[in-house]
């Protein structure tokens, strides 16, 4: 799948801020096509409605956090392919290899940049 | 040991002179029949013997009590010192109270921050001088909203302090109950169902520096 600029994409987190931040962030890379969602449940809600092209969701959450988020979409058949990407505060070796073996495409530990999340994206994207 | 105490721990000897005369006597008569009065007199025997044994448990009993109760009044006099209503009451929540002013604080200076730096991104006109005097103005208000920091660096020390002092004071209560040191392993705490879910589903947060791993560590993971 190639990166196409008007692609739809997912932001999960339970901060404003951070939706906020990361928001910017996708439009200084050129994605103006963003939406967002509080937390896991309301960001599958946001997934049956329409079909992303990328997920990036916040771990720490309640009440669904992003890592059962993840496997909720992984375990659904339309989504189950969708590119997702978490973003975490804690860095410990063994959540990073939980949400790979749950299927993650990439993982990036925040305070991060403009530079960082689209080296993720360009990753996740093949690119 | 007073002199009144050392006399009642020692043994009575007139009693047992006479425990000692009741054997014999049973010995040498344990063909014949007791007659009442010899039943009696050995009653009367016994019960004086086991008097002085009696008063000596009844003095060790009360004496281990009074030490117990001396010991519990002390234990209420120095945990009162601890002042743990004070902490409940008003230590705890003015931590809290600071906590939230603290989130409310960085929150309103980042979204500030974050409006002026939007509208200067988001400015598409051409007159340069008013585009100048608008990035002025944002600059200020981004001066403006980093006051903050030294707003929310007041509450976290005053946090600290009031943390210090919540140490303190647990110390003091370990001292009293001579619980530091001891080895001993705490009992295991008990989790209801939304602590075990966050204990088990969510991260701790934020890694110290030095702790956790970094974004290069977590690519060589991809």
């Amino acid at each position: 799948m190639a990166i196409d600029n008007a692609m739809p994409i997912l932001i999960v987190d339970d901060y404003a801020t951070m939706i906020r931040i990361i928001r910017n962030l996708l439009k200084q890379l050129g994605f103006l096509n963003v939406d967002d969602a509080s937390d896991g449940t309301q960001a599958l809600e946001r997934i049956k409605e329409k079909k992303y092209s990328l997920i990036i969701s916040d771990w720490n959450m309640e009440p669904m956090t992003g890592y059962e988020l993840l496997k909720q979409v992984r375990a659904a058949g339309d989504t189950a392919r969708t590119p997702f990407i978490m973003v975490t505060a804690e860095s410990k070796t063994e959540n990073v290899i939980a949400a790979k073996k749950a299927g993650v495409n990439n993982y990036i530990v925040k305070p991060f940049n403009a530079q960082t999340l689209k080296g993720k994206i360009d990753a996740v994207f093949g690119e | 040991m007073g002199a009144a105490q050392a006399k009642q721990q020692q043994p009575d000897n007139s009693s047992i002179d006479a425990l000692i005369t009741l054997s014999d006597k049973l010995k040498q008569n344990k063909t014949k029949n007791m007659s009442l009065t010899d039943v009696i007199g050995v009653a009367e025997l016994l019960t004086s013997s086991l008097q002085p044994l009696l008063r000596q448990i009844d003095s060790t009993i009360h004496t281990e009590l009074r030490g117990i109760l001396l010991r519990i009044e002390g234990l209420r006099h120095e945990i009162a010192k601890v002042r743990a209503d004070d902490i409940s009451e008003n230590k705890i929540p003015e931590m809290g109270r600071e906590l939230s002013a603290i989130v409310d604080a960085t929150e309103g200076a980042t979204n500030s921050i974050m409006e002026a730096a939007e509208s200067v991104m988001e400015y598409d006109g051409n007159d340069i001088e008013e585009y100048k005097n608008m990035v002025s103005d944002k600059m200020m208000h981004i001066f403006e909203a980093c006051s903050f920091q030294d707003l929310t660096g007041q509450r976290v020390t005053k946090i600290v302090e009031t943390v210090e002092i919540i140490e303190e004071r647990i110390n003091l209560l370990c001292e009293m109950l001579d619980m530091s040191g001891t080895g001993e392993e705490a009992p295991k705490e008990e989790l209801n169902a939304k602590q075990q879910r966050k204990k088990d589903l969510l991260l701790n947060g934020p890694a110290l520096d030095g702790e956790g791993v970094d974004q290069s560590a977590i690519d060589e993971l991809f």
